[in-house]
């Protein structure tokens, strides 16, 4: 049995004799194995993100995440909850004109782009009297009446517009925030 | 290299930020309805309105009243140029946190005769939005009350009031003209009496189409 041992470890014991063109021949072979530089940065970057990874905490740190996190919840809610800014509100207002010759009347205005077309008047009860309902936001307005596509009037039962630079009669309708005009 | 690329880009970006949204506004349609030698005066008193944080749109309308009543290119574009100028005095009265609707009562309270001191004082006399007591001011004054006689008057009630009292009183005032009394005698004399009724004026009004 010593003698099988003592004859495994002689051989063992021999130099090896290595090839001098060994060296020269796996480095040509790594070379030619494919390389990663094909790969895009996306690619990367999935691959990335893919990798998994393992992080330390301690208990401390944990509770500091938590309480992070939970500011956090506590801020968003608050913010959606806090009050919306003031949404302009607009408010229905009846213009009246006695007109009781008239066979066609229109209202027109800052509201309407002074449009003669948009906005035209009814005839009720009475034959004379002529209402329309527009809604407006808060704001000053200038308006007239436009009566058989020729002739304009202002509204008797509003202020006159001082500062029209056209001539024309105009009138002013003021709606507050509270609509009153 | 990334200096010189800013030095060419950024002044770019800003010019097609500044661009855009004129180029927006002459291509406004509503715009169409002037004619071919006024349109492109009044988009460019716009383009600088907008340019200086002014309201554009009571400058469109102003114009478009115009061309609706038939009055002439020239005449329109010193319309509008002249409530730009008021829009932008009545900014500088009221500050940059005035509403479009406040400079726009700002400005027809300017046009009436008001002073800008008197616009900067009901900023800080009232609270509340200051459409209603700038368009009494304006009203007043054109119902031949003197300037000063409103502007004494509004500015005593503005503090306290609501603006469904601010117009009580303006009808008040245009009544008694109307009666026959002297506008200034009338307005010191409503005033007097809407400042007495203000605090038990406090009802919730009816929710009805409102009337001018």
């Amino acid at each position: 049995m010593d003698d099988v041992i003592e004859r495994i470890a002689r051989h063992l014991r021999r130099p090896v004799q290595v090839d001098p063109a060994l060296d020269g021949r796996v480095m040509r072979e790594i070379s030619a194995l494919p390389t990663p530089g094909g790969v895009t940065m996306v690619g990367k970057a999935w691959r990335w993100l893919r990798r998994p990874r393992q992080f330390t905490l301690t208990p401390l740190g944990g509770l500091a995440a938590a309480a992070a996190l939970a500011v956090a919840v506590f801020l968003y809610r608050t913010d959606a909850t806090s009050p919306a800014p003031p949404q302009v509100v607009s408010r229905a207002f009846q213009f009246v004109l006695v007109a009781p010759r008239a066979v066609h009347v229109s209202l027109v205005g800052d509201f309407n782009d002074w449009d003669a077309t948009r906005t035209p008047m009814r005839q009720t009860g009475s034959n004379a009297l002529w209402t329309v309902v527009v809604p407006l936001e808060p704001g000053r307005y200038h308006y007239a009446f436009f009566v058989d596509g020729s002739r304009w009037l202002a509204d008797p039962s509003a202020p006159v517009a001082r500062d029209d630079d056209y001539g024309a009669p105009s009138s002013v309708l003021t709606v507050g925030g509270g609509g009153d005009s | 290299m990334t200096r010189a690329l800013m030095r060419t880009t950024l002044p770019l970006l800003a010019a097609l930020l500044v661009a855009a949204p004129a180029a927006a506004q002459q291509g406004d349609p509503r715009l169409e309805r002037l004619d071919a030698a006024t349109r492109p005066v009044v988009a460019a008193l716009i383009d600088s309105a907008r340019t200086a944080s002014l309201p554009t749109e009571p400058l469109l309308q102003r114009a478009l009243e115009g061309a609706t009543k038939g009055a002439a290119g020239d005449v329109i574009v010193a319309a509008v140029r002249r409530l730009a100028v008021d829009l932008g005095r009545a900014r500088e009265a009221l500050g940059s946190t005035a509403s479009p609707a406040e400079l726009g009562a700002g400005a027809a309270a300017l046009r009436a005769g008001a002073s800008q001191a008197t616009l900067a004082e009901l900023r800080h006399a009232r609270r509340e939005p200051l459409i209603v007591p700038l368009a009494v001011l304006a009203d007043l004054v054109a119902s031949g009350v003197p300037v000063d006689s409103a502007a004494a008057a509004v500015l005593s009630l503005a503090g306290r009031a609501r603006d469904a009292d601010l117009v009580e009183f303006r009808r008040a005032v245009e009544r008694d003209i109307a009666l026959g009394a002297p506008p200034a005698a009338a307005t010191a004399a409503a005033a007097t009496a809407t400042a007495q009724s203000v605090d038990v004026n406090a009802g919730a009004r009816p929710q009805r189409p409102g009337r001018p």
